[in-house]
């Protein structure tokens, strides 16, 4: 990250070619280091074709930060946070209880999620609570759905006390 | 990748559930309630066979019922 900060630091150092004063800026040049980014859940859009600078998402292979041009791919997402890096306001974080990003060619970013909310909408009680509560179904003798559904419920709520601190 | 949950006879649908209940689960008092309304389902269907209508069951039930049945007969 900081290394490919560097390498466009250095490359606007370079000389410019020589330009009118008044020239506008063109399209290619406005988007150019920007993001698409759609945030969508079934009942709400959060983003909908927002410019953004870089959203960081936590995929099933690992923790991975998209900028604009990024590769395109489709990640399987893991329960837990997403960062936004906004143009003008900062950093906005989301939990989200697990989904899809799909990273298209043209600096398109769709990230689909059944749950997602911003991360002072959570009560640590509660997730403490539920956390006793769930690793009392594991380590009982319940069906092996239960015991399977209640691991679930861990890794989520595991991901989300980390993501409260 | 190999999940637990899909060794123990679960769908990604299911798992995406159980996670987004859980989520829900852990909200504040004020968006806890209103997220979750989105959790409630009550679906009931019938079988029809031979032109008559068989009994009326509820959907969730039947679905928890038949995810047994096919973790125990080695499906899914």
């Amino acid at each position: 990250m900081s290394s490919l900060r560097l390498a466009r630091a250095t490359a606007r150092l370079r000389p410019l070619p020589v330009r009118l004063p008044a020239q506008r800026r063109n399209y290619a040049e406005a988007v150019s280091d920007k993001i698409k980014l759609t945030l969508a859940l079934p009942h709400q859009s959060i983003y909908k074709s927002t410019d953004v600078v870089q959203v960081n998402i936590p995929a099933e292979s690992g923790e991975m930060g998209v900028l604009a041009n990024h590769v395109p791919s489709i990640e399987q997402l893991k329960p837990g946070l997403v960062q936004i890096g906004e143009e003008s306001s900062g950093s906005k974080q989301f939990f989200l209880s697990g989904g899809f990003a799909i990273v298209q060619p043209g600096s398109l970013l769709s990230i689909n999620a059944v749950e997602g909310f911003p991360l002072e909408d959570f009560s640590p009680e509660a997730v403490r609570s539920q956390i006793a509560e769930a690793q009392k179904i594991v380590g009982g003798g319940g069906s092996e759905q239960d015991i399977a559904e209640a691991k679930i419920e861990l890794e989520v709520l595991e991901s989300l006390q980390a993501s409260l601190k | 990748m190999a999940f637990a949950w899909k060794a123990a006879g679960l769908t990604y649908n299911r798992y995406l559930a159980v996670a987004a209940r859980v989520v829900r689960r852990s909200l504040k008092e004020e968006p806890r309630l209103q997220a979750e309304r989105r959790g409630e389902m009550d679906l009931r269907f019938a079988k029809w066979q031979n032109g008559k209508q068989g009994d009326n069951k509820n959907l969730a039930e039947a679905n928890a019922s038949a995810r047994v049945d096919g973790a125990e007969h080695g499906q899914q």
